[in-house]
């Protein structure tokens, strides 16, 4: 606790910092510039909007919110559940993962619309396409993980007739918890991006609205400061996601791997 | 010792040369560069909306005054991918009405997002199309974009909806269960259909940019134009009917041809010449729109021959609505104006101080005759 200056000092000001100087810089510019708001807002501008639009963009990130942690929870077991079936058949494995490349590279925005067609629109049309953007990296780190165990245990395992499930479950799992814990990290961010672009192309209903919607909407209606505003909102929240998946993967790591480590070492 | 001084001097020479140097480039990085970069900062922060590559034309400063030797080079930007609701730009085009007032235009064609109002008001084009809802919506943002000619009087925008549903007018939808309604929530036409018509139950999702879920869904509506979507959704086999938004009393004026205040100040003969050869051009596209259409198609083969031939049909009323004689082609009253503003204001659109919506139009060039 005695720390606890010290650490602020170190971590949480520089930002801070940095971010009042830019801040500082732009307002500038933007006064001495005459810069139009109509092609860019100032700083001040934009905290105007924050506040006019603190309620709605408050119940955005909520719909928002939980079509990414939706999407992004379906892939984390989803794609788990695959990267064992990947782990356990090398012919699975080679014939099955260049497709799921494709869920990679496949430009989100333009199948969307797609989605929406095949399965309606609304709140589920949103967590698939968060569920596609995210699956991947779960997947691919999952899989890698999986299969990159120390030859040592697997020898250990393999002497003592351990079964294919006693492996899985005993050695693979939880060697491989790491690798998923860090695909889990990537995904968090791409499945707030996927919700977004989701809410591009499907509504909740008249009144509810996510952040795609706002976006999309103040951009319509040419008003720059609110698209900022919601679109700091959207930033700002994937930051959040990302720190509570940190968060929670650092815990699981401590608790389960300091052990052996410590034992080991 | 002579070679040595004009050594000495030959460095001066090239310190002050390296120090001009580095002054024009901080001179450019600080004064020039902020009017780009906020541009592009746009193009990032819209991502996949990056605008269209459009041939560089001369910026409006340096075009020289009208001469009947060197045709003035502008750029007229549409709001939309090329269509019937263009028809009269092209006709001007293609039959040299353009080139007559010794003007060489080139049309940028657009799509969905294309930000016809900002780059009209910064200078990127010299004129634009777009339509006067958002016109208003540009001049609260402090965009200096005024318009200059009216070529579609009532507004073609209306909610396409299924015959078989017997919907039969806007106030029909108002507690509809389940109905899905595919329209760009943040234009103006949906708030105010939204405030007039409860739609609490239906689920509003954004504009497809085409019918395919049109076709799918009996139990669904979504904004079109009334010359374009409704022909091509019967083709395929839809039973489509429109419900107009002016029944409701919202008449945006449609594909107005619009330019920056500032150069109706310091080139207004340029702007009259624009705008006395696209009044002739629709004239020309209402009365023999085949070529035209044919050269639409060319520039954009997703609309068919004949969906642009609905569209001229179905535009001609909307052009020159009952009473209205073609010499009045064009034509913005100050009424009409003034009622557009009031509904966006009551509906939020505009803030409350907008006041009077005097500077967003002028008729000045509308009769403006030739100065031959």
């Amino acid at each position: 606790m005695k720390r606890l200056g010290p650490w602020l000092a170190q971590t949480v000001l520089p930002p801070l910092v940095l971010f009042a100087v830019v801040a500082a810089i732009w307002q500038w510019c933007v006064v001495a510039y005459e810069v139009k708001p109509y092609l860019l807002p100032s700083p001040l501008a934009v905290g105007r909007a924050l506040v006019h639009d603190a309620r709605l963009l408050g119940n955005a990130v909520v719909y928002t919110g939980s079509a990414a942690l939706l999407g992004f929870g379906a892939s984390l077991v989803i794609g788990t559940a695959i990267a064992f079936a990947f782990s356990q058949s090398r012919i699975l494995r080679s014939g099955g993962y260049p497709y799921f490349i494709f869920l990679q590279t496949v430009p989100i925005v333009a199948i969307a619309p797609l989605i929406v067609r095949w399965y309606g629109n609304g709140f589920h049309s949103v967590v698939l396409v968060a569920g596609i953007l995210s699956l991947f990296p779960i997947l691919s780190n999952a899989t890698q993980g999986l299969l990159e165990i120390d030859p040592d245990l697997l020898d250990l395992f393999r002497l003592n007739n351990a079964s294919r499930w006693q492996m899985l479950t005993r050695l693979r799992f939880p060697s491989a918890v790491p690798s998923i814990c860090a695909g889990a990290r990537t995904a968090s961010g791409l499945a707030v991006v996927g919700a977004i672009v989701g809410e591009f192309f499907v509504g909740y209903g008249s009144k509810r609205f996510g952040l795609g919607y706002l976006i999309n909407s103040t951009n319509d209606q040419l008003q720059i400061d609110r698209l900022f505003a919601a679109v700091l909102t959207s930033t700002l929240f994937g930051i959040a996601i990302f720190g509570l998946v940190n968060l929670t993967s650092a815990t699981i790591l401590s608790r389960w791997y300091d052990g052996p480590v410590e034992h080991r070492a | 010792m002579k070679s040595e001084k004009c050594e000495v001097q030959n460095e001066h020479r090239t310190a002050a040369t390296l120090s001009l140097f580095a002054l024009r480039t901080l001179h450019f990085a600080f004064c020039r560069l902020p009017r780009f970069t906020p541009a592009l900062l746009m193009v990032v922060v819209l991502g996949c909306d990056s605008p269209p590559v459009h041939p560089a034309t001369p910026s409006p400063s340096k075009v020289a005054p009208a001469s009947a030797a060197k045709p003035v080079a502008v750029t007229l930007a549409l709001n939309w991918f090329p269509e019937a609701e263009h028809g009269g730009f092209y006709a001007a085009l293609i039959h040299n009405h353009y080139a007559d007032e010794g003007l060489n235009v080139t049309i940028r064609p657009g799509g969905p997002k294309v930000p016809v109002i900002a780059d009209v008001a910064s200078g990127t084009v010299e004129f634009g199309v777009d339509n006067a809802d958002k016109l208003l919506l540009g001049r609260v943002q402090q965009a200096d974009v005024v318009a200059v000619m009216a070529p579609i009087q009532d507004s073609p925008r209306c909610i396409m909806v299924h015959k078989s549903e017997g919907i039969t007018k806007l106030e029909d939808l108002a507690g509809r269960k389940p109905f899905t309604l595919a329209m760009n929530t943040g234009q103006p036409f949906a708030q105010f259909l939204m405030k007039r018509v409860n739609l609490a139950d239906a689920q509003i999702t954004s504009y497809p940019g085409n019918v395919a879920q049109f076709l799918l869904e009996p139990k669904y509506g979504q904004q079109a134009y009334n010359f374009s979507e409704p022909f091509v959704a019967e083709q395929q086999g839809g039973d489509p009917v429109c419900l107009m938004l002016s029944e409701l009393g919202f008449n945006t004026y449609t594909s107005l041809l619009i330019t920056r205040g500032e150069l109706i100040e310091k080139q207004p003969d340029l702007v009259a010449r624009m705008t006395r050869a696209s009044i002739r051009g629709w004239k020309k596209y209402l009365a023999e729109p085949d070529e035209t259409n044919r050269h639409i198609h060319e520039q954009n083969s997703q609309m068919g021959l004949d969906v642009l031939a609905f569209g001229v049909k179905a535009l001609k009323p909307l052009c020159l609505p009952k009473d209205f004689t073609e010499d009045r082609l064009g034509e913005m009253t100050a009424e009409r104006w003034q009622s557009l503003t009031s509904q966006m204001t009551e509906i939020g659109s505009l803030p409350q101080d907008f006041a009077k919506p005097d500077a967003a139009y002028t008729i000045r060039f509308l009769n403006a005759k030739r100065s031959e």
